[in-house]
């Protein structure tokens, strides 16, 4: 597991700790009961924190799922050089 | 520096915690949320029993909510803490149903900006009303004026934190940036005074303003996206540090008994034993004012009930003469005792401490030499040691900022300007009777012409028994800590009774000493709180205490609700002397003592009981 994924697991971890691992790297929304308005708010300021990013209310929907969230902090890193 | 807070936290053990953070530490630790979020997730002890906070703010509570569960559970580790919040955007009305509910154990109130009045947030657009800056004001005071009577209600149901307006002001007000205007000092104004007001009820503590402005800076504490998209206006920083300081006062944690202090390079600018008596400075003449105000501040601990004591590797001919200088400000009559000589300072240390009879752990160590303070500190582990700075006033100013943490305290009690008199009078006693250890003769007791008032009134000594029941560790029950509010609650209860002792004898008064707490249903007295200053060892006050619970209540047997704890030795010892034999620990229906047990074991009894129901 690369670097930035596992600390964004770390990150869904804290903020689902019901979630097995595995079940983070596939959680959506949908399939996550937990996933409401607040905890997505919780889980922005932990990835931002984490990160030590800032993220923009219209890039919250890159962050609807697990995978799109890391592909999204990616894009960032790499668009920061 | 740690990399996260769990890793700060795994380094060190968590009740430890409190000290670390109330001695400067605070400033490099900044609670990260995901750490929060992991304390929080954490499984509750099994039977931990509940601490319920209510965090009341206007905005949407989010990161807030989060960081101070974690803080409190920390702070608390044996407890379960459940955090409650209120009506979205409604203070008075969340205040209110928590003042008719009294199921709190303790509020926390972020009071910000926009609450005194909308048009001083920015969340809301209906004009500045740049022309009527008054009618702002006068919002405010109406607003502060209805929070005030309703605090003052709710103080009687439970502490208050309270954490005042903490984010900038927007730019509602004619003047520029650089200049305060009239009407915005006015708005400050009308909250000073309901601070100042409210501040009166001791049950009501203010997070300090220039401590917050030290840990969060003001200029990083708004954010205006989280504010406007989430209704949430703080920076993780600034939540994290409000969380920190508001749990700080709802825990409200027990401050050192005494400060052991060094000498030369220390307490003065010099070694006195080389340059003598004239030659030692603590002033801005011979750039020796750290050390001054160093004494100046031992000066005031002491006055407010801290034990102070000197270890000191010294000639102890030129100690004495630097104390007859009339400008010293440490005068010696507020140091006892004065351990001078060239042997161990650890071992100076434990003979200061079986003096003043208190674990190593209420006292804090100050010396300059860094091998004295590891000997100490290796030979005291739970001692609290902290190194004299060697010119570097920056460093020394921060020290007295820790010291003042580690002995701050809300309220003066007269028990803590009897504290220096009734250890000195402890000494006399042994000295009297020509003895060195923890016990005193029969002829010595007898002689000592000792007087105990008991006192049965739940509502005279509430606060003082609280204070006991929270920082008593050796004669105690079963270590049991309670909050304000679930001590109000305990004593509230028909069946609940409070026993307060107060003790003085020919040496001196030692003030309310012991406490004891239990209920009363039918012929049945359970005792469920005992505690006793260990001052009052060895004065057979515990037994004294039993006889008159017995007399009083005319009941055959009192149970005890008891727990073996780490250091509760001196209390399982009384229960041994009366029982014959070691008390069985864990008994899941109390320990009990019948009148006769306790009849053929009670030693022989001095004291004049003084009954205060009679008085």
């Amino acid at each position: 597991m690369n670097d930035a994924r596992e600390r964004l697991v770390n990150c869904f971890a804290a903020v689902f700790p019901n979630l097995s691992e595995e079940e983070i790297q596939h959680a959506t929304p949908d399939i996550v009961k937990d996933w409401d308005s607040v905890s997505n708010v919780i889980l922005i300021g932990v990835i931002e924190e984490e990160f030590n990013t800032s993220i923009a209310i219209e890039d919250v929907e890159h962050l609807r799922t697990f995978e799109l969230a890391l592909h999204f902090l990616e894009n960032k890193r790499v668009a920061a050089g | 520096m740690y990399a996260s807070w769990l890793e700060f936290c795994s380094a060190i053990a968590v009740p430890e915690l409190p000290k670390l953070r109330t001695s400067g530490f605070y400033v490099q630790v900044t609670m990260k949320l995901i750490d929060a979020l992991k304390i929080i997730s954490k499984k509750p002890r099994p039977n931990g029993n509940p601490l319920k906070a209510s965090l009341v703010c206007g905005f949407t509570p989010l990161h807030l909510q989060t960081l101070l569960h974690a803080e409190l559970q920390l702070r608390f580790p044996d407890r379960q803490v459940e955090i409650k919040t209120g009506l979205y955007g409604d203070i008075v009305g969340t205040l209110s149903g928590l003042r008719d509910s009294h199921q709190v154990d303790a509020v926390a109130l972020v009071i910000e900006w926009e609450d005194l009045d909308a048009r001083l947030g920015i969340r809301r657009l209906g004009g500045w009303d740049a022309r009527n800056p008054g009618s702002v004001i006068e919002q405010a005071r109406l607003y502060l004026s209805q929070l005030h009577v309703l605090l003052e209600e709710l103080c009687r149901a439970a502490p208050i934190a309270v954490c005042l307006p903490t984010l900038p002001l927007p730019p509602f007000f004619s003047t520029a940036g650089w200049q305060s205007s009239a009407w915005e000092m006015k708005l400050k104004e009308e909250l000073v005074s309901f601070a100042s007001a409210l501040s009166r009820q001791p049950r009501a503590q203010f997070v300090s303003e220039q401590r917050l402005a030290f840990l969060s800076p003001q200029a990083e504490r708004l954010n205006v996206k989280t504010e406007l998209e989430a209704d949430f206006p703080y920076n993780l920083n600034h939540a994290s540090a409000v969380a920190g300081l508001l749990s700080c006062l709802i825990q409200n944690p027990a401050p050192k008994k005494g400060l052991i202090t060094d000498l030369d390079d220390t307490l003065w600018r010099g070694s006195a034993g080389e340059v003598g008596a004239q030659g030692v400075h603590w002033d801005l003449e011979h750039h020796s004012q750290s050390h001054g105000l160093y004494q100046q501040l031992l000066k005031t601990l002491s006055e407010e009930g801290a034990l102070v004591a000197v270890a000191s590797k010294n000639d102890k001919a030129a100690v004495e003469s630097v104390f007859e200088r009339e400008d010293l400000l440490l005068q010696k009559q507020k140091i006892f005792p004065l351990e001078v000589g060239w042997g161990s300072k650890a071992e100076a240390v434990l003979r200061i401490l079986n003096v003043w009879n208190v674990g190593a752990d209420s006292v804090v160590f100050v010396d300059d030499n860094p091998l004295e303070l590891a000997e100490v500190q290796s030979q005291h582990p739970q001692a609290h040691c902290l190194q004299f700075p060697t010119n570097d006033p920056q460093a020394v100013y921060d020290l007295l900022a820790s010291l003042r943490d580690l002995f701050g305290k809300s309220a003066i009690s007269r028990e803590d300007e009897l504290r220096l008199e009734s250890i000195r009078g402890n000494a006399a006693m042994r000295e009297a009777a020509g003895e060195t250890s923890n016990g005193f003769s029969e002829t010595l007791l007898e002689q000592s012409e000792a007087e105990l008032r008991f006192n049965l009134q739940k509502a005279a000594d509430a606060g003082r028994a609280l204070e006991l029941i929270n920082k008593t560790n050796q004669f105690n029950l079963n270590g049991r800590r309670v909050t304000e509010a679930e001590w109000q609650s305990y004593l509230q209860d028909d069946e609940t009774f409070l026993l307060t002792a107060h003790y003085k004898d020919r040496f001196g008064a030692l003030g309310k000493i012991a406490a004891l707490a239990g209920r009363r249903k039918s012929s049945t007295i359970t005792v469920e709180f005992w505690v006793m200053s260990c001052r009052a060892f060895s004065r057979r006050i515990e037994h004294q205490s039993l006889k008159f619970l017995f007399e009083k209540f005319g009941c055959g047997r009192v149970i005890f609700d008891y727990a073996q704890t780490p250091r509760n030795g001196p209390l399982r010892s009384f229960f041994a002397g009366l029982l014959k034999e070691p008390p069985t620990f864990g008994a899941a229906s109390g320990l009990e003592i019948t009148r006769e047990q306790f009849a053929g074991a009670c030693p022989k009894l001095f004291h004049h009981v003084v009954d205060l129901a009679y008085e």
